[in-house]
């Protein structure tokens, strides 16, 4: 059974009151969805705080944190040397 | 595709949140080449955002110039401005100030937003140190 196929079914079967029922004949298949969710989750929570972690040493490592600009052509470090430079004008 | 959608969409004002009104005010503008540098780094613990103009031509710089009450052509100058009227020169106080460097001859303009004392000061150690350095 696929997992729409699987989805149809349970929301037809909650709807007309047996998805206790349908728990109880599919438990293995629940609970393999339920540990794909949670694995998929636990990833993204992972990789969530893996590049925060990365980006923060990044930008505290950089002479600036972020560069927005209203056209293309200057890279941002060449911004950031230029508020450095004009401080010193 | 849909998720990602709504995700950018979130994604979208948080973005824009982070640009400054100055910013904002004269990014739309033509002839204008504007930038901001967040966080700037002064010091290991001081960090100041900055919003830089460039004129494209003269006209433009002459107009920009103008506005910002900015007179002679060689050199640098430079002011402590109004957070919300850059052109208002204010005296340091500890409410939130910008600190204004023209120059002229580079058809440019930097707003270091200082916040509190501690920037000041950091800043100031910047120039002195970076100055002493150049010498």
């Amino acid at each position: 059974m696929t997992e729409n196929e699987f989805d149809m079914l349970w929301q037809r079967a909650e709807a007309e009151g047996y998805g206790k029922r349908l728990a109880a004949e599919y438990p293995l298949w629940r609970q393999k969805r339920r540990r794909a969710v949670s694995m998929v989750t636990a990833l993204l929570i992972v990789v969530t705080v893996a590049m925060s972690l990365f980006t923060t040493q990044l930008r505290q490592s950089r002479d600036y944190e972020k560069v927005y600009c209203n056209r293309v052509g200057t890279t941002d470090a060449q911004w950031a040397s230029l508020a450095a430079e004009m401080l010193l004008e | 595709m849909k998720r990602l959608i709504i995700f950018l969409m979130l994604l979208l004002p948080i973005v824009a949140m982070a640009q400054s009104g100055l910013y904002k005010t004269y990014a739309s503008r033509q002839n204008l080449t504007v930038a901001q540098v967040s966080g700037f780094k002064l010091s290991e613990s001081q960090r100041v955002d900055v919003v830089i103009i460039v004129a494209d031509d003269d006209a433009t710089w002459k107009q920009l110039a103008k506005e910002l009450n900015i007179k002679g052509e060689a050199g640098s100058v430079s002011w402590l401005g109004d957070v919300d009227k850059p052109v208002q020169r204010v005296k340091w106080s500890s409410a939130p100030v910008l600190r204004v460097v023209a120059s002229p001859a580079r058809r440019t303009i930097a707003f270091y937003r200082i916040n509190t004392e501690a920037q000041y000061d950091a800043l100031l150690d910047y120039q002195l140190n970076n100055m002493n350095q150049a010498k």
